[in-house]
């Protein structure tokens, strides 16, 4: 069993683990600072902010050897009887002193700048700084550039950790970005007419530590003290990334990446960071329709819900058959609960999968532990990245469900063609997806085919406007609930807006249809637990509560303890670290 | 003492002596034909045995550096550090330039015993002849047998290829030198793991400097107990010193370790220029840092010289500062040569070098405050490797300077400091220099010398 000492407190080790002496400190709840060092990067030690002084403890004689110099955490390795000490006055000295270099050649500019209130700068000098500095010299003036069109490079900003740098050329291996020239002077550079446009390049912006790297589509648009964070879980591919989506007055703002080593690690790709766009899409549905005299018109929730359920009844009564299309962008409990309510109206009934859309094909950049790099890679666990072409979140999902309730998936071509030989009498169609699904072809083919056709969704498309009934659901980032993703992991991510005015969340329609007992909004756990109890794909989440980083389809309960999951310190706020803050030394002559 | 027989500049007066023939008919390659004969444990023995130091500037024990190399390795590089970037010194150019063959057969030996079969020279961008040079001393030697395959019927195949950097002071420190020959930015990297585990192209890579290597075919030839019998303990074997600034001659000699500052001036360089008296010297390069005249009688070996407060013997390039010259004038030039050569990795080296010029500076120009020695000093003592602030040692080269000036030089610097609080202008040049027109090198370049495609200025 390995044990180290830190501050003098004996703490244990993982089994097993290669961690460093920030990752092990980390564990145990002691912060050692740093900007360069990343845990999908490699080590490079460069802006020596996590210095400290280490040691050996001898096994039998307990006898405690420092090494006279201090050395940086990221590059120590935390084994059986090392000493790490970062607290001492040494210690201190040097952060200050570090972040005392840091801001000789910054703006301080953060009344304009986006990264205030996330900036690892403004943290560190609260807590490690000081608030004189000695240099009375002309500051640099370096120039602000553009890396790409989406980004900027407030280069005066930059503090030269090369975070971004190895992002372009250990993960995505595309080498867009460099360091040119030397000294003070360095600056990060991309070649001319060579732009970072790789499909990961928006990730520069999460992971660089300062102001320097920003996303223009955010660019003074908001203060991150302003927005409500939502975890959320990314709905463009199949992959289910985990991400941070920012909230306020109503509309998103940003999408980051949240981590999660079983899916996406650190990342996201650009496509998925800017579809929260499509959430605040004035073109949304925002009134539910009922046709009457032939024409739709706008009608109050109760009546829109109630004539869907007389209707299904009364031809459910008169020995028609319905057929419902499940959209692979609802959650699992949306899906479980339309198909409950379906097949509860007749077993005969038919469920089938909506359209899946595959766009291109799969892409994944597999990090390699020494090709391209330069630094120390003991410490990186390296996982491949991969954008799927399957671009809608829970075909596993709502396939898991269709088993269950019908033995076999249908698919939706095989379904419309059903629908064409008028095999059914009710058509009642989801989508929820990201960009409008459906086209005037598809309500050519569908609606002859039945008498009464219920449309669900969040777009005003060629099928709504020919439907019987059309009920406005929820966008991806409206509904909070489960996604099976294309490893088969189910994950939970929460809803990052209110409902839109006139819509209703679509697990609150389909439990109105269902008649699901109790009143207003229910909650996706609930109906989780109810599909757990009787779906046994779902059984491992019984209690309704998913790990923070998903569990597989299928697996039972894991019960383990909460992981250890990644935040950069700076997103960390001040008082969930708990107040340790060093009251300021006394000014260095 | 018996008068000194140069050993590794015996040829430079020889004319022709950088041609094969020449070097053949004075028993050249003799050594590299008993050093393949012999097993390489026996070649890293006797090296080991003459305990040569390195000559690059940290005096690092060849033959022990040579046995880092991990057991059944399958692949081994020889890099030879020929980027002798360090100011005032120039001792690697002339030994290749003059005595091309020596230098090869050094290789042929240390490549042998190190078992590498492939040998990079990384020279610096401004050796171009010295580059033409070796070019074609190489040709000679493969044509002749004494490179290639199976050399001299040994078995041993070795390539020597030559590579020149591209003006960086820090592509001479070893692993910003293996980086750059990998075709990356010259930015050194953290040790561990050190080049002897993991060094070019990711193999058990050795760094040695030119002159080390030159004295390999001596030892082998001559054996230990000679070598040994050259020079003061713990800094053996014949040295060349190159002696430039205030001199009237400036001069390479090669001498036994341990003459004084002195000795060099007034037996080899004609003495202080214009009559004058010497101030202060620079050791071993600027790096090393700075010497009072009162210890001009510290002999300059790899033990001596340290009890000066000196960071070490570095490259034995002495430089002479005569009376005249202020102090502050001699740390500009340091502080602007560091602050243009940092490489701009590790923070404190970056940040603090930029810092220490520009308050040089200023106060050169006759706006200093004596707070900022002080200031100099804090910065000094929390740079670099020794501290354990930083990567490499250049941030330690760019402190020693400061740290010994204040240690020996303090009343001047505060005496300048009171006494020029006004531009005092001199000559147009340091007019210029006072205004920070000249150089220009750290100014932000015009907009329309960058492509525009991708920058806008603020
Ligand atoms: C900033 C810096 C610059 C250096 N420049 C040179 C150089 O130009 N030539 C050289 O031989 N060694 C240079 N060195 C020393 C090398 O790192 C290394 O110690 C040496 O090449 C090893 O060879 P040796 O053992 O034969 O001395 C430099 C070191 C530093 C820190
Ligand atoms: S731009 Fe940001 S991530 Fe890149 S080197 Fe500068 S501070 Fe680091
Ligand atoms: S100490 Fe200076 S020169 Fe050496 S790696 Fe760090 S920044 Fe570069």
């Amino acid at each position: 069993m390995a044990t180290i000492l830190i501050n003098g407190e004996e703490h244990t080790l993982p089994e097993g683990a290669a961690l460093n002496a920030i990752q092990a400190a980390q564990l145990f709840g002691v912060d050692i600072p740093y900007y360069c060092w990343h845990p999908a990067l490699s080590v490079v030690a460069n802006c020596r902010m996590c210095e400290v002084e280490v040691g050996t403890r001898d096994a039998k004689t307990g006898e405690i050897r420092m090494v006279p110099k201090m050395v940086p955490g990221c590059q120590t390795p935390a084994k059986d009887g090392t000493v790490i000490v970062t607290n001492s006055e040494k210690v201190r000295e040097h952060q200050r002193l570090i972040m005392e270099m840091l801001l000789i050649n910054h703006p301080l500019d953060c009344p304009v700048c986006d990264q205030a209130g996330m900036c690892g700068l403004q943290d560190y000098s609260y807590e490690y700084g000081q608030s004189v500095h000695r240099f009375v010299e002309t500051r640099n003036i370096n120039p602000r550039k553009e890396v790409s069109d989406q980004i900027q490079l407030n280069q005066d900003r930059c503090i030269m950790c090369t975070r971004c740098v190895r992002f372009a050329r250990e993960i995505t291996q595309t080498n867009e970005l460099q360091v040119m020239r030397r000294g003070d002077h360095a600056e990060i550079a991309t070649f001319p007419g060579e732009p970072l446009d790789n499909p990961l390049a928006g990730n520069v912006v999460d992971i660089c530590p300062v102001g320097a790297l920003l996303d223009k589509d955010f660019l003074h648009k908001q203060r991150f003290w302003f927005t409500s964070k939502h975890e959320t879980i990314c709905t463009r591919c199949s992959s289910g990334c985990n991400t941070v989506s920012e909230e306020n007055r109503g509309a998103l703002w940003r999408t980051r990446a949240r981590h999660n080593p079983e899916v996406n690690d650190f990342w996201i790709c650009d496509e998925g960071r800017y579809t929260y766009k499509a959430a605040n899409s004035p073109d949304l549905l925002t009134a539910m329709y009922v046709r009457t005299q032939d024409k739709l018109n706008v009608a109050p929730v109760d009546q829109a819900v109630n004539t869907v359920a007389q209707t299904l009844t009364r031809i459910t009564r008169e020995g028609g058959k319905v057929a419902a299309v499940i959209s692979p962008f609802l959650t699992v409990e949306e899906a479980y609960l339309l198909a409950k309510y379906v097949k509860g109206l007749n077993a005969a009934n038919v469920l089938a999968l909506g359209p899946v859309p595959v766009v291109g094909e799969d892409q994944t950049f597999t990090p390699d532990p020494r090709k391209g790099r330069t630094g120390d890679t003991s410490f990186v666990v390296c996982r491949p990245f991969t954008i799927r072409a399957e671009k809608c979140p829970n075909r596993r999902g709502v396939e898991a469900v269709l088993a269950h309730f019908q033995g076999s998936v249908i698919d939706h071509a095989t379904l419309a063609d059903r629908v064409g030989k008028k095999e059914f009498k009710a058509l009642y169609v989801t989508s929820d997806a990201i960009e409008p699904a459906f086209t005037a072809a598809d309500a050519q083919k569908l609606r002859p085919g039945v008498d009464f056709l219920v449309v669900q969704d969040v777009w005003p498309t060629e099928l709504a406007a020919a439907a019987d009934v059309v009920l406005a659901g929820a966008t991806f980032a409206e509904k909070a609930g489960c996604y099976v993703n294309a490893q088969g992991r189910l994950q939970y991510g929460k809803a990052a807006l209110p409902p839109r005015d006139g819509s209703l969340p679509d697990l609150d329609l389909l439990c109105i249809l269902c008649k699901r007992a109790g009143e207003g909004p229910v909650s996706s756990r609930d109906v989780l637990r109810d599909l757990a109890a009787e779906v046994s794909a779902f059984a491992g989440v019984a209690s309704g509560k998913v790990p923070v980083f998903g569990q597989p389809l299928g697996a039972p309960a894991d019960g383990q303890a909460e992981p250890h999951v990644y935040v950069e310190p700076w997103l960390i706020t001040a008082k969930a670290r708990g107040e340790r803050f060093f009251v300021d030394a006394p000014a260095k002559s | 003492m018996a008068k000194f027989e140069p050993v590794l500049t015996r040829l430079w007066d020889v004319p022709d002596g950088h041609t094969l023939k020449v070097y053949e008919a004075r028993g050249g390659y003799q050594a590299a034909r008993k050093a393949l004969k012999m097993t390489p444990e026996a070649v890293v023995q006797v090296v080991k045995d003459s305990e040569l130091r390195g000559r690059g500037g940290a005096g690092f024990p060849t033959g022990l550096k040579w046995t880092f190399l991990p057991k059944g390795r399958k692949e081994t590089f020889m890099c030879v550090n020929g980027d002798e970037s360090e100011p005032a010194t120039f001792n690697n150019r002339i030994l290749i330039e003059k005595d091309p063959h020596q230098f090869i057969e050094g290789i042929a030996i240390s490549c042998f015993a190190t078992q590498a079969r492939v040998a990079y020279v990384y020279l610096r961008f401004e050796y171009i002849n010295a580059f033409r040079i070796m070019e074609k001393a190489i040709a000679e030697a493969r044509a002749a047998g004494h490179l290639g395959k199976n050399i001299y019927g040994s078995g041993f195949d070795l390539e020597i290829y030559c590579h020149r950097g591209a003006g960086a002071y820090i592509c001479g420190e070893e692993t910003g030198l293996i980086e750059s020959l990998e075709g990356k930015r010259g930015w050194p990297r953290i040790k561990p793991p050190f080049p002897a585990i993991e060094g070019a192209f990711r193999k058990p890579t050795v760094v040695n400097n030119v002159e080390t290597l030159c004295c390999v075919p001596h030892i082998v030839e001559r054996g230990a107990d000679w070598f040994k019998s050259i020079g003061p303990p713990k800094s053996y074997g014949p040295k060349l010193y190159t002696v430039s600034g205030h001199v009237e001659k400036q001069v390479c000699v090669e001498l036994p370790m341990g003459v004084t500052t002195n000795e060099l001036v007034r037996e080899h360089c004609g003495g202080v220029w214009k009559g004058r008296q010497g101030k202060a010297a620079v050791p071993g390069g600027i790096s090393m840092g700075l010497l009072s005249a009162a210890e001009f009688d510290v002999p300059l070996d790899f033990e001596a010289i340290r009890t000066t407060g000196c960071l070490g013997l570095g490259t034995a390039a002495v430089t002479i500062i005569d009376d005249q010259t202020p102090i502050v004038d001699v740390l500009y030039n340091t502080a602007r040569f560091f602050a243009h050569e940092s490489c701009g990795q590790c923070t404190p080296c970056r940040e603090g070098t930029g810092w220490m010029y520009k308050t040089i500076k200023r106060i050169k120009a006759g706006g200093g405050r004596l707070e900022d020695l002080d200031v100099f000093a804090n910065i000094a003592d929390n740079l670099g490797i020794s501290p354990g602030t930083t990567i490499c040692g250049l941030a330690d080269g760019a402190a020693w300077p400061f740290k010994n000036a204040l240690a020996k030089f303090r009343p001047e610097l505060e005496d300048y400091i009171r006494t020029h609080q006004s531009a005092a202008k001199v000559t147009p040049l340091q007019e210029q220099v006072t205004r920070g027109e000249r150089p220009a090198l750290f100014d932000p370049p015009p907009a329309g010398a960058r492509p525009a495609l991708t920058t806008t200025r603020k």
